[in-house]
């Protein structure tokens, strides 16, 4: 059964169809949420609140885009709503912001403790939510610019620009915690 | 040379950023689905439009029809019983008025009501 007719089933009174949606997109979704709010709880309300929504808008699903991108775009507003974050700051705002992290951030971290995944996870949480999200659903769920840019509402060029500017951040910070031979690059 | 330096980049990026995604917790499942069924069923189902009430052909054709119905009775018992001298008659016209009479009054009381309701609205 392929997901449009998950979703005439669904639309027909079968609300267990939904379940579909639920299992295949919740890991993604969560791990969105997380990003924008910080922490599982409420990204856990926000995903819950997200795949209601979706439900009630069921009808206005257009099948021409993928429904995950049309999910993780709820996903997306509802993170934005809970939290009242501003996603995308200035280049220049960010650059500072993250300098500014970098500083203060450095010296407290033993990092011959950690391993990759926590220096990751670490790295992201330094980042602008924005460029984090950004490289989420560009490295994560292997989601072209196009799809990207219809999840956070960019326009595309934009999305390109961000994501150049997240990934040189991503390098950078990591070149604070690893040298780059260690972790692979040239 | 500086493609195949970026791709490899992407690679090692992409490898580092996979064991980053989040695991939902076991019960969200069904609590997003509890809230679905519980919405689903607090939700009043929609209701069919009713008819509509001042449909003003129907009604008259249910009304008049039924008035010809018991109209036509009237004559062919009338006329099996009595004979054809009978029907144009006093005793047979006074019945066959009041009946008329009392459909037409009948439509008129509905057309009324329809107003009214139509009004109040």
């Amino acid at each position: 059964m392929n997901e449009n007719q998950c979703v005439q089933q669904v639309l027909s009174g079968n609300t267990s169809a939904f379940a579909y949606f639920v299992e295949t997109y919740q890991d993604m979704a969560i791990t969105i949420a997380h990003r924008i709010c910080g922490n599982m709880q409420d990204a856990e309300d926000v995903v819950q609140e997200s795949y209601v929504k979706a439900y009630r808008n069921l009808h206005s699903f257009r099948s021409e885009s993928k429904f995950s991108t049309w999910l993780y775009r709820i996903v997306y507003n509802t993170a934005i709503t809970h939290t009242k974050t501003r996603m995308w700051m200035g280049s220049q705002e960010t650059e500072i912001e993250n300098a500014s992290e970098l500083s203060e951030n450095t010296l407290e971290i033993n990092l011959e403790e950690m391993d990759r995944k926590e220096v990751v996870s670490d790295i992201l949480q330094r980042m602008q939510k924005g460029d984090a999200l950004l490289l989420t659903l560009y490295y994560m769920e292997d989601n072209p610019v196009k799809e990207i840019a219809k999840i956070t509402g960019l326009n595309e060029p934009n999305v390109k620009v961000k994501l150049f500017r997240a990934r040189k951040m991503f390098k950078e910070l990591l070149a604070e915690c690893y040298s780059m031979e260690d972790v692979g690059f040239n | 040379m500086k493609e195949n330096r970026k791709e490899h980049d992407e690679e090692i990026i992409r490898k580092m950023m996979q064991p980053e995604m989040k695991k939902a917790p076991e019960n969200l499942k069904y609590r997003i689905m509890h809230q679905i069924n519980t919405e689903k069923a607090l939700t009043p189902q929609k209701k069919k439009p009713g008819k509509e009430s001042g449909n003003l052909l129907r009604e008259m054709g249910a009304i008049f029809g039924s008035m010809y119905a018991v109209l036509s009775a009237m004559v062919i018992g009338a006329y099996l019983l009595q004979g054809k001298d009978f029907l144009l008659t006093p005793q047979f016209i006074g019945p066959v008025v009041l009946v008329a009479s009392v459909f037409s009054l009948f439509w008129l009381m509905t057309r009324l009501d329809a107003y009214l309701k139509i009004r109040k609205k």
